[in-house]
C-alpha cells in the first residue's frame, strides 16, 4: 500500500513471534537471516535490508521476552494471554519494527520524510496484524492436533467453508456487510477455541487485506487511508475480537472443567468422607449395642448379686472414708431390719446398731488397719445387732482396707453374713450331739465270758443329729439286758427322746423279767407322751450261763446270729409295730433261743443295711453275706461291717452292737469291780460259769462259790468304811486246787457278831485252806479247795 | 426275772407258805426280809420257808432266816424250812448249823407232816 514496502499484514512477523514462542529466543539467527532474505528483494538496498532486518528480529524478540515475562500461554486459553498477545506482543513490540522500517525508508530515500508518519503507521498496524493474525494460528497449530471427533472435523470444515465464501462474499459486494463475519468468528471460538479462531482470523483477515488491497468491494470507494483505516480497524477488531472470545471460552472451558474436576474431586472426598463417616458411624453403632449389652450383664450380674445376697443373708457395703459415706447393698438394710435403701449412711449410722462391747472390737480392728497406711485385710469378726424391733442378730464381718499413693486410707469395702440361724443351729446341733454321745454308754461293761463291741457312726451331714442308740445293762440276776432302737427324725428332738427311751427302759429291765413287758412298759410310755415320736427297739436277755437269749421286737430290723455251724440267721420273729404307732398289740410276743459258744449276736439299726438305691431287703442279704465272711473277733466285726456295708458316705446315723460268748475255761478269772452289794449276783453268774467249765463238780463249786460269797462281801461291807473301792476277785486253778484270791485296798477290820462269823465258818467250813493277809496296801483273803481229778489241770 | 429273789406266798388256813426264788445276798437281804414278814398274817400259827429253789445263800441269807424265825418266835408263831437234799444251800444251811434253831425238812410234805405231828 505505501509503496509496496510496507504491508497492511505482515505475516512474517507473526512467524518470527510464533518461532521465538515456540522454540526460543536463540533461534533469533534465523529469524534475522529469514528477515534479510525477505526484505532484500524488496529493499533498495542491502543496507536497507540488513536495517529492516534488525528491526523485524528485534521487534519479535522482545515480544517474545515481554510474553513471557508475564507467564504467557502458548495456548492462548486464558483472557489475559489474548490481552497479552494483543497489547504486548502486537502493539507494544511492534512499535520498534515499525519506527526502524519507517525510518530505514525515510533514510535510504525509499520515500520521502513527508511520507514517514504513514509509513510508520502502516507499517506498526501490519507488523502488529501479522502478529495478531498469524502468531495464534500458528501456535495453535504447532501443538499437535488431538483426534477430534469426525463430526468435529465435518464441523471445522464447514465453518471454513461458509467463513471464506461469506468473507469472499462480503468483501466483493458494495454493501457493507463486512460484520456479518462475526458470528461465524463467534461460532469458530465457541466450537473451537483458539485452534478454530485464529485460523478463522487469518483467513478473515488475509481475504479482506486482499480485498482492500485490490480495491474490491468495501474498498473499491474511499482514499488509501481511509481503506486503510478500515481494513486495519477490520483486521484489528477480527482478530482482538476472535482471540480474546476464544480465550475466554477456553478460559471458561477450563474454569468449568476445573470447577468440574474440584466438583468430582469434592464430590469423592464427599464420597471417602461419607464413607469414613459410615464406618465410623457403623463403629458407634456397635460401641453403643455393646455398651447396652455390657449394661444390661452389668445390670444382671447387679441382680443376681442382691439375689445372691438375699439368699445367703449376706449384705456388702462400701466406706468412703475421706468423704465418711456410707453405702450398703439393699441386703445390709434388711439385715438391719431396715427397708432397703432407706436412708444415707455415715460410719457413725451405719454401726448404730451394733452392741456396744462388740462396737469396741470393731473399732478396734478398724483403727489398727486404719493406722498401717497400707491395704489389709481386716480381721474377720462376729459381733451382734440389736434391730428397731429389738431382735439381736448374729452377723459375721469381714473388711478389706484400702488406700490412697499417699497411704491414707481412701475406702474400706466388706461383707457382712447374718449367721444367727446358723448359729443357733450350730448349738443345737452341739446339744443335741452330746446330749446323743451322753446318752450313749461310755464304755461297754466289762462281763467276763462275754465279748462286747459296739459303734456308734453319726450320720455324715453334719448338721443331723440321729436318733440311734444302744445299752448294755447287766442285770442283778447275772443276766445282760441288750437294747437297740432308733427314734424317728433328728436333732435335738430326736436325741432327747432317744435318752428318755434309753431311762425308762434301764428302768423297767430292772423291774420286769420278761422282754415283752419291758418292750410293753415303754411303748405305754411312748404313747403317754404328748407328741408321741415313732421309734423302733429291740430288747434282749441274754444268760451268759445258760447262753439263752429271749428278745421282743417293736419294728426294729432283725438282730443276726452268725455261728460258725449254720452261717448267718435272721432272729425273726417276736415283732410288734414300731414304738408310738399302735396300741399295745397284747399277748406275748417273745421268742426264745440259744446262743451257743462260738456264734456272734448282732444288733445294728437300719443304718446298716439301708442305701439309697437299694432294698432294705437286698442290705440285709448283702448284711448276712458279709458278716458269714467276717473276722469273729467283734471290734474286727464291727469295723469290718462298717467299712463293707457303708463306707464313707452314711447318710443315716448308724449304731451296732456286738455280742459274743466266749469261753471262759482254763484261764484264771481276773475280776476288778466296784466295791457294792449289787456286783455280788453278776460275780457270782461268772464264777459259777468259770467253775462249770473247768469241770467242779456241782455240789463243791457251790461251796466254793459261797465262800468266794462270803469273802467279797465282807469286802464290801468292811474294807472301805461307805468309801468307794475296789473289790478284785481271782480265780484259778492248779493241780486240781482252786484258789480264790480276793483283795481289797482298804483296811481289814476283823469281823465282830455272828453274822460275820457264820461267814468266817462258811469259808473255813468249804475250802481246804484260808489265809488272810494284810498289809498297808490292803488285805487279801487266799483260799484253796481240792476239785478232784475231774478238774482241768 | 430280774430281781434276784422272789418271794411267793400263800394262806393255807393257819399256815402261811413261803416261797423264794433266786438268791440272797447282802444286796438284799433286808428287802427279802421285809417282803416274808409282810407275807405273814398275824393269825398265822406256822410258816414254812421252802427253800427249794433258792440258788444262793450266805451268811447273810442265813442271818435272815434266823432274824425272822427269831421275830416269828415272839409272836408265837413256829417257822420251818423246806430244803432238799443237793439243794445250793443245804450245806451252807448244815455247815453253819441251823437247823438247831430251825426245823428243816427235805420236802414239802415232810415239813407239813411234822407240823400235824
Amino acid at each position: 500500500l505505501v509503496e509496496r514496502n510496507v504491508t497492511p499484514l505482515w505475516p512474517p512477523t507473526g512467524i518470527a513471534v510464533a518461532a521465538f514462542l515456540i522454540w526460543g529466543r536463540f533461534v533469533w539467527p534465523g529469524v534475522a537471516l529469514a528477515a534479510l532474505a525477505v526484505n532484500l528483494p524488496i529493499s533498495t538496498n542491502f543496507l536497507a535490508a540488513a536495517a529492516t532486518a534488525v528491526g523485524n528480529t528485534l521487534a519479535p524478540l522482545v515480544a517474545a521476552t515481554l510474553l513471557a515475562r508475564v507467564g504467557f500461554h502458548r495456548q492462548m486459553d486464558r483472557l489475559r494471554d489474548a490481552m497479552a498477545i494483543v497489547f504486548l506482543g502486537a502493539l507494544a513490540s511492534m512499535l520498534i519494527s515499525a519506527s526502524v522500517g519507517a525510518w530505514t525508508l525515510v533514510l535510504s530515500g525509499s520515500i520521502p520524510a513527508r511520507m514517514f508518519p504513514a509509513a510508520w503507521a502502516v507499517w506498526w498496524t501490519g507488523d502488529a496484524m501479522g502478529v495478531l493474525v498469524v502468531t495464534p494460528v500458528l501456535l495453535t497449530l504447532w501443538r499437535p492436533r488431538s483426534g477430534g471427533s469426525t463430526s468435529r472435523r465435518l464441523e471445522a470444515i464447514a465453518l471454513f467453508v461458509l467463513l471464506t465464501v461469506l468473507s469472499l462474499w462480503v468483501m466483493n459486494t458494495r454493501l457493507q456487510l463486512m460484520f456479518l463475519v462475526v458470528p461465524f468468528l463467534g461460532w469458530a471460538a465457541w466450537r473451537f477455541q483458539q485452534r478454530g479462531a485464529a485460523p478463522a482470523a487469518l483467513l478473515v483477515a488475509g481475504i479482506a487485506s486482499w480485498s482492500a488491497a485490490h480495491g474490491m468491494g468495501t474498498f473499491r470507494t474511499g482514499t488509501l487511508f481511509e481503506k486503510m483505516v478500515t481494513l486495519q480497524a477490520f483486521n484489528a477488531t477480527v482478530a482482538f475480537s476472535s482471540s480474546v472470545f476464544a480465550a475466554l471460552v477456553s478460559e471458561r472451558a477450563r474454569d468449568r472443567e476445573a470447577l468440574e474436576t474440584s466438583a468430582a474431586e469434592l464430590e469423592a472426598r464427599v464420597q471417602r468422607r461419607t464413607s469414613e463417616l459410615s464406618a465410623a458411624n457403623e463403629q458407634l453403632h456397635r460401641d453403643i449395642v455393646e455398651r447396652i449389652e455390657t449394661s444390661r450383664k452389668l445390670r444382671q450380674q447387679e441382680t443376681a448379686l442382691a439375689e445372691a445376697q438375699q439368699v445367703g443373708q449376706i449384705g456388702s457395703w462400701e466406706w468412703l472414708i475421706p468423704e465418711n459415706r456410707v453405702v450398703w447393698s439393699d441386703e445390709m438394710y434388711r439385715i438391719h431390719g431396715y427397708r432397703p435403701q432407706e436412708f444415707p449412711l455415715t460410719f457413725e449410722r451405719a454401726v448404730e446398731l451394733v452392741v456396744e462391747e462388740d462396737l469396741a472390737r470393731i473399732r478396734t480392728n478398724m483403727e489398727v488397719a486404719l493406722g498401717s497406711g497400707r491395704d489389709m485385710d481386716l480381721p474377720s469378726i462376729e459381733y451382734r445387732i440389736v434391730r428397731p424391733d429389738g431382735e439381736e442378730r448374729r452377723l459375721l464381718g469381714v473388711a478389706r482396707l484400702r488406700v490412697g499413693a499417699d497411704g491414707a486410707p481412701v475406702r474400706m469395702v466388706g461383707t457382712v453374713q447374718d449367721v444367727t440361724e446358723e448359729r443357733k443351729a450350730e448349738r443345737e446341733h452341739r446339744i443335741a450331739e452330746t446330749l446323743q454321745r451322753s446318752f450313749l454308754p461310755d464304755r461297754l461293761p466289762e462281763i467276763p465270758g462275754v465279748a462286747l463291741a459296739a459303734r456308734y457312726v453319726p450320720a455324715s451331714s453334719d448338721m443331723e443329729v440321729g436318733g440311734d442308740w444302744y445299752d448294755v445293762i447287766p442285770l442283778p440276776s447275772g443276766q445282760i439286758g441288750l437294747a437297740i432302737g432308733d427314734v424317728a427324725g433328728h436333732g435335738l428332738r430326736a436325741a432327747s427322746t432317744m435318752g428318755q427311751l434309753r431311762m425308762a427302759l434301764r428302768a423297767y429291765a430292772f423291774e420286769e423279767g420278761s422282754p415283752t413287758r419291758v418292750v410293753a412298759r415303754v411303748r405305754h410310755l411312748v404313747r403317754q407322751s404328748p407328741a408321741p415320736e415313732m421309734a423302733t427297739l429291740i430288747y434282749l436277755l441274754y444268760d451268759p450261763e445258760s447262753g439263752i437269749i429271749r428278745f421282743a421286737n417293736a419294728g426294729h430290723p432283725p438282730p443276726l446270729i452268725v455261728s460258725e455251724a449254720a452261717g448267718a440267721a435272721y432272729l425273726e420273729g417276736a415283732l410288734s409295730p414300731p414304738l408310738g404307732t399302735l396300741a399295745d398289740p397284747g399277748g406275748i410276743i417273745e421268742v426264745t433261743r440259744e446262743l451257743p459258744f462260738g456264734s456272734t449276736l448282732l444288733l445294728y439299726t437300719d443304718g446298716l443295711v439301708e442305701h439309697r438305691g437299694s432294698s432294705i431287703r437286698d442290705g440285709l442279704d448283702r448284711l448276712k453275706a458279709m458278716a458269714a465272711q467276717a473276722p469273729k473277733d467283734p471290734e474286727s466285726l464291727c469295723d469290718h461291717l462298717l467299712s463293707s456295708m457303708v463306707g464313707d458316705q452314711g447318710a443315716d446315723d448308724i449304731a451296732l452292737l456286738v455280742v459274743k460268748p466266749e469261753p471262759l475255761a482254763g484261764a484264771p478269772l481276773r475280776l476288778l469291780l466296784p466295791a457294792e452289794p449289787s456286783v455280788l449276783a453278776p460275780l457270782r453268774q461268772t464264777v459259777r460259769r468259770w467253775l462249770r467249765e473247768i469241770g467242779a463238780p456241782p455240789g463243791v463249786a457251790n461251796e466254793i462259790l459261797v465262800a468266794c460269797g462270803e469273802a467279797c462281801a465282807n469286802v464290801i461291807q468292811h474294807a472301805y468304811g461307805g468309801r468307794e473301792g475296789v473289790l478284785d476277785v481271782e480265780l484259778s486253778v492248779l493241780d486240781g486246787t482252786v484258789e480264790v484270791i480276793v483283795r481289797d485296798e482298804g483296811s481289814w477290820r476283823p469281823s465282830v457278831g455272828t453274822d460275820r462269823g457264820r461267814g468266817q465258818q462258811l469259808m473255813g467250813g468249804f475250802m481246804d485252806t484260808v489265809s488272810v493277809e494284810t498289809n498297808r496296801h490292803g488285805s487279801s483273803v487266799r483260799m484253796r479247795r481240792r476239785v478232784g481229778s475231774g478238774a482241768h489241770r | 426275772m430280774s430281781e434276784m429273789a422272789r418271794i411267793e406266798a400263800e394262806q393255807r388256813g393257819t399256815l402261811s407258805f413261803l416261797r423264794v426264788r433266786g438268791e440272797i445276798d447282802i444286796s438284799n437281804d433286808e428287802q427279802v426280809l421285809k417282803t416274808m414278814e409282810a407275807a405273814i398274817p398275824n393269825d398265822t400259827t406256822r410258816i414254812v420257808v421252802d427253800l427249794t429253789e433258792t440258788t444262793y445263800l450266805d451268811s447273810a441269807g442265813l442271818a435272815l432266816l434266823l432274824r425272822l424265825a427269831e421275830r416269828l418266835q415272839n409272836r408265837r408263831q413256829r417257822m420251818s424250812l423246806v430244803v432238799p437234799t443237793g439243794s445250793p444251800v443245804r450245806s451252807v444251811l448244815e455247815l453253819t448249823g441251823l437247823p438247831r434253831w430251825i426245823s428243816m425238812y427235805d420236802g414239802l410234805d415232810d415239813s407239813l407232816a411234822e407240823g400235824e405231828a
